[in-house]
């Protein structure tokens, strides 16, 4: 069995669907190319020895971004949840690499559902493809999980559309071709599609991060930006839903990538636990280190099975905002206590060595981005509640 | 030019597990496309860019060999020919018996390609029973191979020496792992790999009777050190060990 698949992607893959094998199998050589090619690099990326360009473009080549989008883009038709699993891999291999492409494929996902059919046709195949790498712009420095009310505005001058504010936070920014921008006309959010090369578009230098070093971010700056109409994606007005849609998928893929952190932090340290003697014998065998041990990988697996659930839900057409919301805190939440107890069980190691503490780094960066714990708990509860009303 | 490349579901040697005697535990073992007939599918395909044609793999083994020849179909193989036998344990002889019973059954062909021995076992029998089989010329361990319109020309690395050797076509020719980087197949590989064919033949009706030798069992060995550690001063210590080695035969 290859390393970064278990067990228990197989059977949800054979459980849910009838060409299961051939997801499988689409499944391992994702796996057995991420552990040839990226697993091996994640600490030079971590400490900054190497960037992640090159493994994103021979990510891109093998297939990665394309899984659950239609052939007729260059998509490879198969579901949403195969990509969601499939970025679970690309999180334990290297998580810097798996932020990357994940938030690229949001905005890809949300040009394929509201773009119109020449927006379609002529960005998704270069999205899909990496011939063109995807920025999100949403958060603003006055507005993180307020975002609908963003201060950047939109105006709408004969054809064109012209961009003044600033965005933060965002990642890709250094290197994006393309961004998917969210700012207030007087009719309301608007969603634009802006090339790095317009006029009066501006990108800050890359952000210094706790964790998810390998990825870049920065601000962008909109100084009298125009665009052509053509630009925009959908309609007026309803930009901030079109970001809320995409958000609620992508929040089961920053889950998804969180559950393979936390997998790799956990294969480090139950190896490392039965390697490590202390007072003549392997520290596994103390029930301390037993305990965290099954607390880790129960914690791996309900998260996994909430990521899938809500990822499924959305393959069924059903609303699954709340689901996509519960994957994200529990799976993120949860990360971040593998990542600490692997740290724990690896002691002064695990506190000075980047190969094990780096995980809990990333993972942190993820009950934070894309909708807050304490957000999404809103969200959950507010859902929740109004079926009971 | 049409090539047939034989290939092995292995063993994955890197996930077998041992049972408490020291037997390896065969039944239900992770198997992978043996590592070294990666090399031979790529050079198959190598030489298919370069002269046009047909790349046809060969497999003899339970329903698991299935998963190995989607991997080459997935590299680029035009097709796959799956032998069924009942079981894993084949010997070598019977093995060789059933491809080259298959590769008549396909041929002509212009080059057989193997690879120098499987990842499990690595008894490299086959490429040479196969050929005498298949009354073919066949060349082992080549390191590059140069394919003409009506001979090759294959380079073999002995040591310090390079040997070249030149054969008509048809030839069969078992390569190293150096002779190339086997390619990864891409997701669209692996989902157009599914609509490609694969040919399956049941062993009983290639009229091969399932002979040669049997495995009784395969068991890791290890040696246990003696881990004897002498303690004083210098030369006290070097007369010990040396009495040690003198007591165990290594040194007269």
């Amino acid at each position: 069995m290859s390393g970064l698949i278990e067990r228990e992607h197989e059977l949800l893959l054979l459980q849910s669907y009838k060409e299961g094998e051939q997801y499988i199998e689409a499944l391992r050589n994702i796996a057995a190319f991420l552990e040839e090619n990226v697993l091996p690099f994640s600490e030079e990326i971590d400490l900054g020895k190497r960037s992640i360009s090159e493994l994103r473009k021979s990510l891109f080549k093998h297939g990665l971004c394309s899984i659950p989008f239609n052939p007729e883009f260059g998509g490879l038709g198969l579901p949403f949840s195969v990509y969601v699993l499939a970025m679970e891999l690309a999180g334990a291999a290297d998580a810097s690499i798996a932020l990357s492409m994940a938030i690229h494929n949001t905005v890809a996902d949300i040009i394929n559902m509201y773009g119109s059919p020449e927006q379609k046709e002529k960005i998704l195949p270069e999205l899909l493809s990496g011939k063109k790498l995807a920025s999100f712009a949403l958060t603003e420095p006055s507005s993180g999980s307020d975002a609908r009310n963003m201060n950047t505005r939109v105006e709408k001058r004969g054809d064109s559309f012209v961009i003044n504010g600033s965005k933060t936070y965002i990642t890709n920014a250094p290197e994006a071709d393309v961004f998917l921008v969210f700012a207030r006309s007087e009719n309301g959010h608007v969603c634009l599609v802006v090339d790095r090369d317009t006029e009066g578009l501006e990108v800050g230098k890359n952000m210094e991060k706790l964790g998810m070093r390998g990825s870049t971010t920065a601000e962008v700056f909109f100084s009298e930006c125009k665009v052509d109409s053509s630009s925009l994606v959908g309609k007026e007005g309803e930009g901030f839903e079109y970001a809320k849609s995409g958000l609620n998928s992508s929040r089961i893929v920053m889950g998804s990538i969180c559950v393979g952190i936390a997998s790799t932090a956990f294969r480090k340290a139950a190896i490392f636990s039965l390697e490590r003697r202390a007072f003549g014998k392997s520290i596994s065998e103390f029930q301390l280190i037993g305990e965290k041990i099954a607390n880790m990988k129960l914690k791996i697996n309900a998260s996994r099975f909430l990521c899938f659930f809500a990822s499924r839900m959305r393959e069924l057409g059903m609303d699954f905002s709340s689901h996509a919301a519960q994957a994200k805190v529990f799976a993120t939440e949860s990360s971040l206590e593998v990542c600490d107890s692997a740290i724990q069980i690896f002691g002064g190691q695990g506190y000075t060595s980047s190969d094990v503490n780096r995980h809990w780094r990333d993972a942190r960066l993820l009950t934070i981005g894309e909708g807050t714990s304490e957000i999404l708990r809103i969200l959950i509860a507010k859902k929740e509640l109004a079926g009971l009303r | 030019m049409r090539i047939a490349v034989c290939i092995k579901q292995a063993v994955d040697e890197a996930e077998l597990k041992f049972d408490h005697a020291g037997n390896a535990i065969l039944s239900n073992a992770q198997t992978k496309l043996s590592t070294f007939d990666k090399n031979a599918v790529e050079e198959a395909l190598r030489i298919k860019t370069l002269k046009g044609g047909e790349v046809i793999a060969f497999s003899a083994g339970n329903n698991e060999s299935k998963k190995g020849l989607k991997e080459a179909l997935a590299m680029g193989a035009d097709r796959a020919v799956h032998i069924i036998t009942e079981t894993y344990e084949r010997s070598s002889l019977t093995v060789s018996k059933l491809l080259s019973k298959a590769i008549e059954k396909y041929k002509p062909f212009d080059l057989i390609l193997f690879s120098e021995g499987s990842s499990d076992i690595y008894t490299s029998l086959v490429p040479g029973q196969v050929s005498t089989m298949l009354g073919l010329p066949f060349i082992p361990f080549a390191r590059k191979i140069e394919v003409h319109d009506k001979d090759v020309k294959v380079s073999q690395t002995l040591e310090e020496k390079t040997v070249i050797i030149s054969s008509p076509l048809p030839a069969a020719i078992s390569v190293v792992s150096e002779i190339n980087q086997p390619r990864y197949p891409t997701l669209v590989q692996i989902m157009q790999a599914a609509r490609k064919q694969i040919d399956e033949i049941r062993e009983d009706s290639l009229g091969v009777e399932p002979k040669g030798y049997r495995v009784e069992y395969i068991r890791a060995q290890s040696v246990e050190r003696k881990k004897v550690i002498f303690e004083g001063p210098p030369e006290e210590t070097a007369r010990k060990l040396l009495d040690a080695l003198k007591r165990e035969g290594v040194v007269k």
